[in-house]
């Protein structure tokens, strides 16, 4: 039973019967290859017509390859649009956040798993409330607050609300597998005279790992993508995030194609390129969070 | 001869928007509306008034925001301005930075809500700046005003005025200019643009026949249809009665505001505008009219910087205003626009003396720079050499010299409440979903 | 006795950094934006503002102008279609993939490349796809032969059409997400049980129905929150294509919030509407947890029976 939660796949190919007949898979191939297609498709689009002028965009080469491989346009995102900063921003403020979320999801988990003390369900369900409170609707408030702490216009009037915000689901996926290490490991080391903090640091903490990846990859999906608060509380040119570069971009040169294909292709590829080197433990992460969870 | 063209152009414009001064609409209006153009003489005066800064002395650290970006029209005139004052005041050090128009909206509202406003912000005149100037977070710029009394007529700061005090500079002021491509209209078998209502109307038609879409009308962005249908109402009911309705001295409740709704929804529903427009952005669809897509185009005289900039297409171009359409109430001269463009400080600013000197000195200098590259018309005083101000900004100006009156923006003269109720309803009116009686009953019962 | 205190001051101090956030940050906005809301606020601080009760409230019951009622239905129809659309495909892609085809890694990587991409990329992305005058739909659809289906004012300005063209690209975003969840749920299913519905002389189909789906619905129940909730929260994507527009065809209660704000100036109305929206989550996180406390019992029974 226990197998349930953890996850374990079976190499179906070992099995005879599996194998279906052939008219159904060509069926299935057809199903998966156009979905890859409406997929893959408007990525490649985006490519191509950061390599090209209006002319070709605008009619003479809707979907081909670029005749001439317009690389000025990346040269225009890159200075004016100052991408590349936009994106050390991005990863600056979404690995902080992963990080101060952990580290506070850990602790706060294992008080809520660990030990015993009355309302521990009652003061589960209250962080479990955070899941669904939408990060908008709070803009105004955070923004007053923050800025009496004088943090305005920092890094860490994003990663503040940031991690605050991931930090519920963070915590759903820690009791997740927090409660796959077993009991008795702790309890053999509170015997040995450990206390609750040295057990935390010396047992727990080395047997998370697998949940850290699981939820980095969770904050990253909710902080890589935000806009309004990064729009709002940032006001330095040096400190913006990716979302808000881009938006600010496309509505500058609405109508010259190549500059903004060019920016969304720069705040695309370097994602995705770490993404198909790794995507085998990304996704594998990413299913453990919705199985422990 | 160029000087005594401009002293002209103000002098006229100083008449004409002595009715349009909106920022006084609470109380006390029509105070600031006398011009003071005889107090300009006494600029050996103001030298000697209290709360001297001299910004040579002075040792400073300024920030600004405006929506300057790269890609605006604008930008140039800032940088030209920001680096002169650079060179001629060594000592303030102004960082500035320019936000994209419609975030810079929701930026400067939160900022202002948590008194984290940078010492001086680029704002629109009338209710966008009044709101802030009511809850107490503006600098009033009185005393600096007394030294650039000479080179900044009174007049121009109607806009940026509360209660008699002043709270704003303003750089440029712009119009809303009908532009037309004269080679499509050539096509068409025009060879001026037409002068009368019933004229135009025959035009669009023959436009039409020859598959040239008249109109190109951004309907994503809603101001871009208040360009288009303030002048029909303009020309429709005539300056003074529009001016009422948008400042709240009397209500929408006018059958000639539906008459002109009604008008422009005619030729909506004629087909003379580009239905595809409804989803476009304003870029994209003045883009559009430059590609030769459309053959008129009407929005802001802003828009002559990068008609210029654009040598072919410049030469095709011509600007004119919107023709009268009912003669008994309107007539030719009568336009829409004024100051908007404004620079403001904030009054929890550590520095606001000098930064308001500061901002007097940077707005003229925009303001300079920004008139020769055709941004707009300047709302200072121009100096220098303006010979090289391109042609169709002049033709602005020619327009501007012939006004005698002036309705501002109806967004810009609305409280913001209002003014997206307004939208609202405009954009409605261009996707026909609401005609002139329902326009004017709605806005009757939902403005206050 | 002494042991006891000890205790409460160590899960005091493991909580702390948790409870600080989560109050700071979650919290005191909420009972901010409640009391914001009882005010007109007729400039951005409460100095001059009335109270007013629940007058922001019965006013955006009760106003024409302020689409609220129209803003919660698309968002509940966002979060319909969802459900009904967008998990089914996810679905039956994880099932075919779940057959152990060949290249299965591969169509898996594919399939989750969307959901790594910035949605404001994403919105900008589809702003270009739906272009009416150059965008890749037209020219799409140009190819197989059925040009002009373009509804009047173009894709994103047609009233009729634009909700959909909204859900699109969260649909395209999303699949992968959803399928991959699937994909697990599929896979942990013994083959041995699919094995013998076989031998039993069932179909493809019917073991997928019978024996698959009904294991994987925790996974599913998982699906329809996330669906759900993204929906009431979905924000970002909307802003960029259509900002709510047109003729509020689009608007989402965040987008009509957004809009309050920063436009109208009217920030008691919008703290309002960020009270209706809090309470409608709760609604929905009294309904989650109350899955999920489900699961987390069962989970409980089973690895600590007690300390």
């Amino acid at each position: 039973m226990a197998e349930k939660n953890t996850l374990k796949t079976y190499d179906i190919n070992q099995y005879e019967v599996q194998k279906t007949n052939k008219v159904l898979k060509v069926l299935i191939y057809i199903g998966l290859v156009i979905w890859a297609l409406i997929d893959l498709f408007p990525i490649y689009w985006m490519f191509t017509f950061s390599l090209k002028n209006n002319e070709e965009v605008y009619g003479a080469n809707v979907m081909g390859l670029p005749k001439n491989w317009l690389w000025s346009n990346y040269e225009k995102a890159l200075t004016t649009g100052n991408m590349p900063q936009y994106f050390l921003n991005s990863v600056i403020v979404t690995v902080a956040a992963i990080a101060i979320s952990l580290i506070a999801a850990l602790m706060a988990t294992y008080a809520l798993t660990r030990i015993v003390w009355k309302g521990r369900e009652m003061m589960n369900a209250f962080f479990m409330l955070g899941i669904t409170i939408p990060i908008h609707s709070s803009i105004v408030p955070i923004f007053i607050t923050l800025s009496k702490l004088k943090v305005i216009n920092s890094y860490w009037s994003l990663i503040i609300p940031y991690s605050a915000f991931s930090l519920a689901m963070a915590i759903l996926i820690c009791t997740g597998f927090m409660n796959d290490i077993p009991k008795d490991l702790d309890e053999a080391a509170y015997i040995d005279g450990c206390t609750l903090w040295q057990t935390f640091i010396k047992i727990i903490v080395p047997l998370m790992k697998p949940a850290l990846a699981t939820i980095s990859i969770y904050t990253f999906l909710q902080c890589w993508n935000e806009l309004m608060f990064a729009n709002v509380f940032i006001s330095k040119k040096a400190l913006k995030t990716l979302p808000v570069g881009i938006q600010a971009l496309s509505g500058q040169h609405t109508t010259d194609w190549g500059p903004i294909g060019a920016a969304l292709v720069i705040a695309t590829f370097p994602t995705l390129i770490v993404y198909i080197f790794m995507s085998k433990s990304i996704q594998e992460s990413f299913i453990a969070g919705a199985v422990k969870g | 001869m160029k000087l005594k063209k401009i002293a002209a152009l103000l002098l006229a414009t100083t008449m004409a928007l002595s009715c349009a001064a909106c920022g006084s609409s609470n109380e006390g209006s029509g105070n600031n509306s006398s011009s003071n153009a005889n107090n300009s003489s006494n600029s050996s005066n103001a030298n000697t008034s209290t709360a001297k800064v001299d910004l040579k002395n002075e040792k400073a650290s300024l920030e600004m925001w405006c929506i300057a970006t790269e890609s605006d029209s604008n930008r140039k005139s800032y940088e030209l301005a920001i680096e002169e004052m650079k060179k001629e005041y060594p000592d303030i050090t102004l960082n500035w930075e320019a936000f994209e128009n419609q975030s810079y909206k929701t930026k400067i509202k939160a900022a202002m809500a948590a008194d984290e406003v940078p010492d001086i912000f680029f704002t629109w005149s009338c209710a966008f700046l009044g709101d802030f100037v009511e809850s107490g977070k503006v600098y009033c710029l009185d005393d600096a005003y007394q030294d650039y009394k000479s080179e900044l007529p009174e007049v121009m700061m109607g806009n940026s005025t509360y209660n008699g005090k002043h709270y704003g500079v303003p750089l440029t002021m712009n119009i809303v200019g009908l532009f037309a491509n004269m080679d499509l209209l050539k096509e068409a078998g025009y060879n001026e643009v037409p002068t009368t209502y019933d004229d135009l109307i025959k035009c669009c038609d023959a436009l039409k026949a020859k598959n040239i879409i008249p109109f190109g009308c951004a309907g994503s962005e809603t101001w871009c249809v208040t360009e288009y249908l303030e002048p029909v109402i303009e020309k429709t009911i005539g300056a003074d009665t529009m001016n009422d309705i948008f400042l709240g001295k009397t209500t929408w409740d006018n059958a000639d505001v539906a008459k002109a709704v009604d008008t422009f929804q005619s030729m909506v529903k004629a087909g003379y505008f580009d239905p595809n427009a409804v989803s476009l952005t304003n870029d994209e669809v003045k883009n559009n009219f430059m590609q030769g897509k459309y053959a008129f185009y009407q929005n802001g005289t802003w828009n002559c910087a990068d008609f210029a900039n654009d040598a072919d297409f410049f030469k095709k171009v011509k600007v004119t205003e919107f023709p009268v359409i009912d003669s008994g109430k309107a007539k030719l001269g009568q336009l829409i626009g004024g100051p908007s463009d404004t620079l403001a400080v904030a009054a929890s600013s550590k520095n606001a003396a000098v930064a308001a000197k500061y901002t007097f000195e940077l707005g003229k200098r925009i303001c300079h720079y920004g008139y020769l590259d055709g941004c707009g018309l300047p709302a200072w005083t121009p100096y220098g050499d303006t010979s090289s101000v391109n042609g169709l900004t002049q033709d602005v100006s020619k327009i501007c010299n012939a006004a005698n009156a002036y309705v501002l923006f109806g967004d810009t003269a609305m409280n913001a409440d209002d003014a997206q109720k307004y939208l609202d309803y405009v954009a409605q009116v261009y996707g026909c979903k609401v005609d002139g009686a329902g326009f004017i009953s709605g806005l009757k019962s939902e403005i206050r | 006795m002494k042991k006891n205190k000890s205790k409460i001051l160590m899960v005091v101090l493991f909580l702390l950094p948790a409870l600080l956030l989560f109050i700071g940050v979650l919290i005191a906005p909420i009972i901010m934006s409640v009391f914001y809301s009882f005010y007109d606020m007729k400039s951005i601080s409460l100095k001059g503002a009335d109270f007013i009760w629940f007058g922001n409230y019965k006013e955006l019951f009760t106003s024409g102008s302020i689409s609220f009622w129209k803003a919660l239905g698309n968002s509940m129809l966002l979060a319909f279609l969802s459900v009904f659309l967008q998990l089914p495909l996810s679905l039956g892609l994880a099932l075919m993939l779940g057959k152990g085809i060949k290249g299965e890694r591969g169509f898996l990587s594919v399939y989750f490349m969307p959901v790594l991409i910035s949605t404001v990329v994403i919105g900008q992305l589809w702003r270009k796809i739906y272009n009416p005058d150059y965008g890749i739909l037209n020219a799409v659809l140009g190819l197989l032969g059925i040009a002009d289906k373009m509804p009047t004012g173009g894709w994103l300005g047609n009233e009729k059409s634009a909700l959909w063209c909204v859900f699109v690209p969260t649909l395209w975003q999303y699949v992968g997400y959803h399928m991959l969840l699937m994909y697990a749920g599929v896979r942990s299913v013994s083959p041995e049980l699919r094995e013998a519905a076989k031998l039993d002389g069932a179909t493809d189909a019917q073991v997928d129905w019978y024996v698959v789906i009904p294991s994987i619905k925790p996974i599913l129940r998982v699906s329809v929150i996330f669906a759900v909730t993204g929906s009431l929260k979905s924000f970002d994507l909307i802003y960029v294509l259509t900002n709510g527009g047109p003729f509020h065809a689009t608007e989402v209660p965040s987008t009509l919030m957004i809009n309050m704000l920063f436009e109208r100036n009217r920030y008691g109305m919008g703290s309002t509407i960020a009270v209706m929206m809090i309470t409608l989550c709760f609604a929905f996180a009294i309904l989650i947890s109350a899955a999920f406390k489900e699961r987390e019992n069962y989970g409980r029974k089973k690895h600590t029976e007690d300390i």
